[in-house]
């Protein structure tokens, strides 16, 4: 048995006509944009890179939403990157959807143009020849008006065509390829680069520094030694500038000397150091006298313990108070092999007694001064120049895609109801008022061009 | 009477609170040389306020730490209203329109008279702080600013738009004067694509900037990220009218939900939200 003549089913979209559809939209792309901007603003509302104790105290109630969407780094968490993975897709998706188009515009030859759409267009103007060659001193008006022509056969005439700015149809590409180059500048420096940290201590050297990310240490490959450090203030009282001298060691021997102030870093072999912050830490020098007369001064800086090994003594500075009743104290932690831990103040100025086990000790504080540590930033960012290159062109995209049109001007030149005419006609797809000026330009030097003509 | 730049300065707040009462006398009374007079005032506002920021400059250089009065929020909001007169007069002056004098110079006015009477706002020429001692603070302060200033013209085309479009379709008085919807909406979509384009190359220079201070071109610091949503907005409003054919009321209404982004990201971050970029609300 037939079944009855139907016409023949819309044939079902597959799935992946259906997602590829969803992926073209641009009102998937509104979308994108309009979630990336509201999860931004709640990034910027709910302060972010804390510990979880922190939002335990201040958002109770939303701290297991904190968790689960990581809150604390949204701008780093899983959902929000795939949000802009999404972005970068639909991207691609548009332009390469929109392709057939600007294909078309690009090839279309505007020379196979029937000369009656001339006098249809907005921009247009017709001059009646007289005498012969008229036709041919118009095409010459033309061409040294408006620049180099292409003619065609057409109608029964000749078509001249000035064409500019065909290829501004591709800035289009240009423009959103930039972004996409803007995100993988971003994604070389995230892989192939670091961010760290790094407090040196006036006077001393580091060979490696701190990764922010996770705090494990880096090794530079080179060393760099803080030879000074130096904070300034205007009379106002606020900061003018922070300054490290830093020199860098390369293989033993110093090969750069250099002041970082903030706005001035240094770089070194594709490792650039940022002035970031700075600490004041005390140095304390101390004299003990031991029973037996034996004495040793030693200098105890901040963070650091200091040994005398002889007697099986470490000191380590706790606290500091530069004035107490008009001299410096400071407090130690002492440790040797047959008493307890203790912590004496020594007030400058006044020998202390120490009983530890069965010895006997006299200290004294000598000398307390501030010592500077430079905190810098260190960073190194192989994708910063393609991050740089994605922004030029995204500038020069938005100039072209903007304001640089596809300018068509066609003089055709032919008989029309027994006489000989020129008619002149212009169109483009941007910034129509300038155009339109500079067309009238033309019909004027037209205008008189003609007139000189014998 | 001390001719120093805060002199100038204050007289020109006068001066732009003038022109735009007489920009609205204008609008409302239709008298041309009532016009004239408004576009004269706004001139010479402009010159006053010119001068004002040159002798603040060269003030600066006298107390021995010069620097481009483009430093905190007194001085960006005072570049804020330069920049507002000179694109409207530019407008004006290809248009051949005054009304849209009423609803582009009261931004200035307004920008000049807070920066003026707002005990919030400390107007002293104050030394510059590390991070701020830079080239790139001028590049970054100008071209935020023109960006800033056109966003506030196209707003006050949008107000002007739907105004218009609400009212019937040949209406009398008042609204009649204003431009044929026409004429707003190209207007509007010329100021929002400068705009943008200086929008994205003020995010640009103040990432190049951020990465020499800082070591990082973007670190979602919420005054980046404002910028962001705001460039957001105005993406969306572009790709609407590009793509969908948007065009009038609803880009209109773009324009302005647009400008309430960059009045957040200019006061809002500073005032309610903490971050690197503090300096302005000193």
């Amino acid at each position: 048995m037939e079944s009855p003549t139907q016409p023949p089913p819309e044939p079902a979209k597959s799935l992946f006509d259906r997602i590829y559809d969803l992926f073209s939209s641009l009102r998937l792309a509104i979308f994108l944009l309009i979630a990336l901007a509201v999860a931004s603003i709640i990034g910027t509302l709910l302060p972010q890179g804390k510990d979880l104790a922190f939002y335990g105290e201040h958002f109770p109630r939303l701290l297991s939403l904190i968790r689960v969407l990581d809150l604390g780094d949204m701008y780093h968490s899983w959902w929000f990157l795939a949000l802009m993975g999404l972005f970068a897709l639909n991207l691609v998706t548009c332009t390469i959807r929109r392709l057939p188009v600007t294909l078309r515009l690009y090839r279309r030859d505007s020379l196979a143009l029937d000369p009656d759409r001339l006098a249809r267009m907005s921009l247009r103007h017709s001059w009646v020849l007289h005498g012969n060659p008229g036709g041919e001193r118009a095409a010459a008006c033309f061409r040294e008006r408006a620049g180099r022509t292409r003619t065609a056969e057409i109608g029964g005439g000749t078509l001249h065509l000035v064409e500019h700015g065909r290829w501004t149809y591709w800035a289009l590409y240009g423009l959103h390829a930039s972004i996409l180059v803007i995100f993988l500048g971003a994604l070389v420096g995230w892989i192939w680069g670091f961010h760290g940290d790094l407090l040196l201590m006036e006077g001393d050297t580091a060979d490696s520094i701190t990764n922010r990310r996770g705090g494990a240490p880096i090794p530079l490959g080179f060393q760099v030694r803080c030879d000074d450090f130096d904070v300034s203030f205007y009379e106002t009282g606020a900061p003018k500038e922070y300054r490290s001298d830093l020199t860098v060691i390369d293989g033993g021997r110093e090969v750069l000397h250099r002041s970082v102030v903030v706005n001035r870093p240094l770089t070194y072999k594709g490792i650039t150091f940022y002035q970031a912050n700075y600490q004041a830490a005390p140095e304390a020098a101390v004299r003990i006298e031991a029973a037996d007369g034996a004495t040793k001064t030693l200098v105890v800086p901040a963070y650091q313990t200091v040994t005398w090994p002889e007697k099986g003594i470490s000191l380590r500075l706790i606290q500091y108070m530069p004035n107490v009743h008009g001299g410096a104290a400071v407090r130690l932690l002492w440790a040797d092999r047959d008493g307890p831990l203790q912590g004496p103040w020594l007030i400058k100025g006044r020998p202390t007694p120490l009983t530890s086990g069965d010895k006997e000790f006299s200290l004294s504080l000598i000398d307390l001064r501030q010592r500077f540590m430079t905190g810098l930033s260190v960073k190194k960012d192989p994708g910063v120049w393609i991050v740089w290159l994605g922004c030029t062109g995204l500038i020069l995209g938005f100039v072209v895609v903007f304001w640089v049109g596809h300018r068509r001007l066609w003089l055709w030149v032919g008989p029309r109801d027994g006489k000989t005419v020129a008619v002149l006609a212009g169109q483009t797809n941007k910034n129509k008022t300038a155009f339109e000026d500079d067309f009238h330009r033309i019909v004027k030097a037209m205008d008189r061009c003609l007139e000189a003509t014998p | 009477m001390n001719l120093d730049s805060s002199f100038f300065l204050s007289l020109t707040t006068f001066v732009y609170l003038g022109a735009a009462v007489i920009y609205l006398f204008h609008w409302i009374f239709r008298v041309r040389q009532v016009g004239v007079v408004a576009s004269l005032a706004a001139l010479g506002g402009l010159l006053l306020q010119t001068a004002g920021i040159g002798l603040r400059w060269v003030e600066s250089y006298q107390r021995g730490y010069g620097h481009a009065p483009l430093s905190n929020l007194y001085e960006s909001l005072v570049f804020f209203a330069w920049v507002v007169i000179l694109v409207y007069l530019v407008v004006e002056r290809r248009t051949k329109n005054r009304v849209i004098g009423a609803f582009a110079t009261p931004f200035a006015a307004l920008a000049m008279a807070y920066a003026s009477f707002s005990p919030q706002v400390e107007d002293a020429i104050q030394p510059l702080v590390p991070a701020l001692k830079s080239n790139w603070l001028i590049a970054h302060v100008v071209t935020c600013f023109l960006g800033y200033a056109a966003f506030a013209v196209a707003c006050g085309l949008g107000i002007m738009y739907l105004i218009r479009y609400f009212s019937d379709e040949n209406p009398a008085g008042l609204v009649g004067t204003l431009p044929p919807l026409r004429t707003l909406d190209a207007l509007m979509y010329q100021t929002l694509t400068f705009g943008f384009v200086w929008l994205s190359l003020g995010i640009i220079t103040g990432a190049v900037w951020a990465n020499e201070a800082w070591g990082s071109y973007w670190t979602w610091d919420p005054k980046e990220t404002w910028s962001l949503i705001t460039w957001f907005v105005y993406a969306v409003a572009l790709h609407a009218r590009f793509v969908r054919g948007w065009t009038g009321p609803r880009i209109a209404v773009l324009a302005i939900v647009g400008f309430a982004a960059v009045i957040f990201t200019y006061f809002g971050v500073n005032f309610l939200l903490s971050g690197l970029h503090s300096y302005g609300a000193q």
